[in-house]
């Protein structure tokens, strides 16, 4: 079924190549360009030969920026510093909330379960502006607009379905009796559920937990609409860093490399769950 | 524990009636956040179709009233609604072709589970998680029209003044460049997925016959991976024709409104004009649209996979 | 002591009746075993007692107190399961320790892993995961975490069915005395009538969620209650034929394929009956060339080995078909002979064609 002309062989050749090159070629340009001095990025014809310099890092670390205005204020360490702490604080709130939810889903076949379980993922369908929208002026009465809780409840409607939906498959591969061995051994059904569900579907929500943190980490919309400057995750805040450095493009490399490294670092080290979390959470939901 | 231990906690009335199982509620209480969350979709979700009826501007609060169906009314004439739809359609149609297309042959390509295949399709993984707005920064550097590379790189080519996504003309072209960059490897993983656990036989049977691998392609390989394919398609599809971050971070819906999806149009009609009854309306459409899309893609999916056993 | 009463249980799912009005008492150090074809409420049973459902009516009862609503993990039950539901993650040791060290048993759990374990001859794979385990040796680890904890009562899900041949007959001569180690009332499911004759002090016979018959094993093989339970009980299964009998002489006579044969009536006297199914089993046939009033002629239309035995079927001159169960070593007769069968009145049974339930007395005879 493999053809192994050499015609073939050197097509094939050339599309991975081609598909490596189109795929991979802007993150390498752009990290390279993070380790760029302005004068050199804007060098006619551009050329890969340069002086690595840091000095783009330093700026976005220390906070000044040069600019031939003067200096300003950059807060995008803040920035990187909020993504961190919204996206690790919804990841954890959806799994203490969904994972007990997906075993219930999972074990007992009750009408509620499935109502719920199809009202998220006929929502993760819907223009997440629908509920955002009317959410932000619920946000203004309730006092929550630009609170890390408001945010990071909000983020519940990226996690939680993930969640709920990737680990109750792995709930359901789990044989009950199983379970029921533990319990008449002497344990509770907490012990239970603790002890042999929660490990046993170990890797399913390690899947799901990681997605769900990229999933985070890279959403924009919401924080947008929710947050003001010193909540702003990175993705919001880049686009304001754009905004208000002109023409430092240097820097705006160097957030944009900080701004993606947590998570194509956690993509490289996870790819197996991620690959799996992806298409199961796809395929059934 | 002995019997009669746990019998003196066993308040149960016997030997009849029953008793009701205990228990009972304890699903109910572990999925009581799951459903907190649905509320709090559901309710802002009740309130948009309230306000899509309503005249609702921020800025002018007292001529807030109900007005029936006006807003979506108003939309018929009004040459910026069919604009948003058209664009909306033609961005969806062009980026879900052109990802199918493209993650389709890349799948077909790393079919053989080879090391070289796997790392490959393990770092084709990043653009998928890089966020869609930061791609659109990475993109916008790249086409920058001063030091941009790809600028560069087009006018060795002969082409000058390629203005990307600040030419009109060109605009919707370079969005849906970055949005090809970000999600193709989404189809290409599912289809890859579905094309490495298809079962061997047939396409064994094939080869021993002799036939022509156009054939086993067209009518072997394609119709058995349909399923897969309409499946990933309808991710993209729905996601496509609400894109939002991509456009937003790269031309706010510019230049003048090239690039004015429904999302972007109805942020723009919230923030902007403070239309909040114009703004929900317009999300509502866009709502029903999504809903009229995955319930064709789901029928069509059933009645495929059904098939799809068939030839298996 | 913990004795185990089942007192009128019922349970329904839908509009299926798994168990109606189900009473029993397995003595505490008594073996019942609980046998019936699939689907007929066995492991339904087995469940309501461990606790993952609760009957709908009647009750449960251990050593006299009522466990019903009790949660699973205080009602005093050790359980091997069919599938043998180990913990994966766990080694086969911390799998047989579980229940000890959920109750607390302090210093003593590695003694008693160590003392169970060489008795099911596990001892040198107790730092394997599951996993790791031949099926034997699963299903000999899921046995000791059942037994360790002396649990009052003690239920097998048909233990011995994922395990090879071998094992199975292996584990049919260990498993009595094991189980007899505490004082444990024992239900033992089961599929296989063998099984349950050889581990069993008696057995429950459970069909489509009743309970038909509960004997000792030989009283179930001679007297079965019914057509039903005669079935299922041998292998090859009892041989049947439509028969009115008829009283003369003082003894009771049917006609089978146009042969006049004497029936056993008991110590009763024999009385014209009505429609009846005649048994008798394949071994009590006796097959000779030598013709007769009371002998059927009969067609040998193929022999087979079976188990140590050779099984011949038969074809009476009226197209019934009957087997005959021989001792392979002494060869009677080839296909396509023709013969005549034998069989003593007292290996007859009779039963109700419209029932199935057993007529009349005969006398006891050990099971083959």
């Amino acid at each position: 079924m493999e053809h192994s002309s050499l015609a073939g062989r050197i097509f094939r050749g050339v599309a991975l190549t081609l598909v490596l090159v189109f795929f991979m070629f802007p993150i390498v340009w752009i990290f390279l360009m993070s380790f760029q001095s302005n004068e050199q990025i804007l060098r006619i014809p551009p050329s890969i030969l340069f002086e690595p310099t840091l000095s783009n890092y330093q700026a976005l670390i220390s906070g000044q920026l040069r600019t031939t205005a003067g200096n300003i204020d950059i807060p995008f360490m803040r920035n990187l510093m909020n993504s961190f702490v919204l996206s690790s604080a919804a990841v954890l709130l959806a799994l203490l909330l969904g994972v007990p939810a997906a075993y219930a889903f999972a074990r007992f076949k009750f009408k509620l379960g499935e109502t719920i379980a199809f009202t998220l993922l006929s929502f993760r369908f819907a223009p997440p502006l629908l509920v955002l929208l009317p959410l932000s002026l619920y946000y203004q009465q309730l006092g929550l607009s630009d609170t890390y809780f408001g945010i990071v409840w909000v983020y519940q409607l990226i996690a939680l379905p993930l969640i709920l939906w990737i680990v109750r498959g792995y709930f359901e591969d789990i044989s009950p009796d199983i379970e029921h061995a533990y319990r008449l051994a002497g344990h509770s059904w907490r012990e239970a559920f603790t002890r042999i569900a929660v490990p046993l579907a170990g890797p399913g929500i390690a899947a799901a937990g990681l997605l769900s943190f990229i999933f985070c980490w890279n959403n924009f919309v919401f924080a947008l609409i929710l947050a003001s400057a010193d909540k702003q995750p990175v993705t919001v805040g880049a686009l304001a860093f754009v905004t208000a450095s002109g023409i430092q493009y240097g820097q705006i490399a160097a957030a944009i490399v900080l701004s993606v490294t947590p998570t194509l670092l956690l993509a490289l080290y996870a790819q197996r769950y991620l690959v799996e979390g992806l298409s199961l959470g796809a395929v059934k939901g | 524990m002995s019997m009669a231990q746990l019998l003196q906690t066993d308040t149960t009335a016997r030997p009849k009636p029953r008793p009701r199982p205990r228990g009972r509620w304890l699903p109910y209480l572990l999925s009581l956040p799951a459903l907190l969350v649905c509320i709090a979709i559901l309710v802002p979700f009740v309130t948009a179709a309230v306000y899509s009826l309503q005249r609702y501007r921020l800025n002018l609060p007292y001529l807030r009233g109900f007005i029936g169906v006006d807003n979506y009314i108003d939309f018929l004439t009004d040459p910026a609604f069919w604009n948003t739809l058209k664009i909306s359609l033609v961005y969806t149609a062009v980026t879900v072709i052109a990802e199918l297309l493209l993650g389709l042959g890349i799948a077909l390509l790393l079919r053989r589970p080879t090391r070289f295949h796997n790392a490959v399709s393990i770092m084709l993984l990043l653009p998928l998680m890089t966020a869609p707005a930061i791609a659109a920064l990475m993109w916008k550097l790249m086409t920058n029209p001063g030091f941009g590379i790809l600028s560069y790189l087009v006018s060795l080519l002969g082409v000058h003044d390629f203005k990307w996504a600040s030419d009109p003309s060109t605009a919707l072209f370079t969005v849906v460049l970055v949005d090809v960059w970000v999600y193709t490897p989404f189809i290409m993983i599912l289809l890859l997925a579905g094309l490495r656990s298809l079962p061997r036989q047939p396409f064994e049977a094939a080869a021993l016959d002799g036939v022509p691998a156009s054939f086993v392609f067209f009518r072997i390989t394609l119709p058995m991976l349909a399923p897969y394919i309409i499946t990933a398609s309808l991710f993209r599809l729905l996601d496509s024709i609400q894109q939002f971050d991509i456009i937003y971070a790269m031309t706010q819906g510019g230049p003048g409104d090239r690039l004015m999806v429904f999302q972007v149009q109805a942020y723009l009609e919230f923030f902007q004009y403070t239309n909040v009854g114009r703004s929900a309306a317009l999300l509502m459409i866009l709502w029903l649209i999504t809903n009229i899309l995955s319930n064709i893609f789901i029928k069509n999916w059933l009645r495929l996979r059904e098939r799809a056993h068939g030839h298996a | 002591m913990a004795r185990l009463e089942l007192s009128s249980v019922g349970k329904a799912f839908g509009s299926v009746r798994c168990a109606d009005n189900l009473s029993l008492a397995v003595e505490s150090g008594e073996i019942v075993a609980v046998f019936g074809p699939s689907g007929s409420g066995k492991t339904v049973l087995l469940r309501m007692i461990a606790g993952m459902f609760e009957p709908d009516e009647g009750d449960i009862l251990v050593g006299g107190q009522s466990i019903v609503g009790a949660p699973p993990e205080r009602r005093g039950i050790g359980m091997a399961f069919q599938n043998f539901a180990l913990f994966p993650h766990m080694s086969a040791r911390d799998n047989i320790a579980s229940g000890l060290r959920a109750k607390g048993a302090g210093g003593d759990i590695a003694a008693k892993v160590a003392s169970i374990s060489s008795l099911l001859k596990i001892g040198h794979v107790l730092d394997h995961r599951p996993r790791e385990l031949s099926n034997g040796q699963k299903q000999r680890t899921a046995l000791a975490r059942a037994l360790i904890g002396n649990p009052e009562v003690l239920l097998l899900d048909d233990p011995l069915r994922n395990v090879d041949a071998k094992l199975r007959y292996e584990m049919r001569l260990e498993l009595p005395s094991l189980l007899r180690r505490g004082s444990a009332s024992v239900l033992y499911v089961t599929q296989d009538y063998r099984e349950a004759m050889a581990i069993a002090d008696r057995i429950a016979v459970l069909i489509e969620g009743r309970l038909v018959q509960v004997a000792r094993p030989e009283e179930i093989y001679a007297k079965p209650a019914s057509v039903a339970v005669a079935r299922l009980f041998g292998d090859p299964s009892i041989n049947l034929a439509e028969v009115t009998p008829v009283a003369e002489h003082g003894a009771l006579f049917a006609d089978i394929a146009g042969t006049r044969v004497r029936l056993d009536t008991g110590d009763r006297e024999p009385i014209d009956l009505g429609a009846c199914w005649v048994g008798v089993r394949p071994d009590d046939l006796v097959i000779s060339h030598a013709p007769g009033d009371d002998a059927i002629p009969a067609r040998v239309v193929a022999v087979t080995p079976m188990h140590e035995k050779a099984v011949l079927l038969l074809r009476f001159s009226d197209g019934a078909e009957w087997l005959a169960a021989l001792p392979s070593t002494t060869t009677v007769a080839d296909a396509d002979d023709n013969v005549f069968v034998r069989f003593a009145a007292e290996a007859s049974l009779l039963f109700d064609r419209a029932t199935g339930v057993r007529i009349g007395l005969p006398h006891r005879r050990q099971a083959a």
